[in-house]
């Protein structure tokens, strides 16, 4: 077994154990807010390190550039996804969003 | 069976927490749950095309990790207006 396989093999259960973790997370948090926090190491973290661990597998191949740019995808994704869905839980509960008090004055 | 594709049969076994919510939770708690299921879905497919040795598999991890984007600010904006 070489290195590499080592590796890749470590870099893989590393990523799958956080992923695990995160859908546990999910389940089990109260509110949507807390389940909220769990997408953020779920959809930046865990892809690194399966990325990296397709980059070792093959380098800077195609397979390596699509997994990179995969994970940057979901790492760019992921905040505006949660920010939408914090503020579209946030207007369900007040019926409104407050305007900054700055812009009123 | 190699290391990826016994990685992407583990991983799919996130998707039953995600189900369980998307059934179970608050219609923004279910979209939580659909958005944490395409994070998951997407890393599924990173391992399967690199566990059969098909490049041109990655496109649909390339893709999935866009439309999960589209899918969840279009569901977001729908929940904040509509439903």
């Amino acid at each position: 077994m070489s290195v590499s396989s080592v590796a890749v093999a470590v870099l893989i259960g590393i990523g799958v154990v956080i992923e695990l973790a995160c859908c546990i997370g999910v389940l089990v948090m109260d509110d949507a807010y807390d389940k909220l926090h769990y997408l953020g190491p779920a959809a930046i973290v865990g892809p690194l390190f399966i990325a990296a661990a397709v980059v070792v597998a093959e380098a800077l191949s195609q397979a390596g550039i699509k997994a990179l740019l995969t994970a940057v995808l979901l790492i760019v994704a992921s905040p505006v996804l949660s920010h939408a869905t914090a503020r579209a839980l946030y207007i369900r509960q007040r019926d409104h969003i407050e305007l900054d008090p700055r812009s009123q004055s | 069976m190699n290391v990826w594709l016994i990685a992407a049969t583990v991983l799919l076994a996130g998707l039953i927490p995600c189900g369980v919510v998307m059934l179970r939770g608050s219609i923004v708690e279910a979209l939580v749950g659909l958005q944490m299921a395409g994070i998951v879905q997407t890393i599924v497919l990173l391992l399967l095309a690199e566990g059969f040795h098909r490049p041109p598999f990655f496109d649909l991890a390339v893709v999935l990790a866009l439309l999960t984007l589209a899918a969840g600010l279009v569901f977001a904006r729908m929940l904040e207006r509509w439903v």
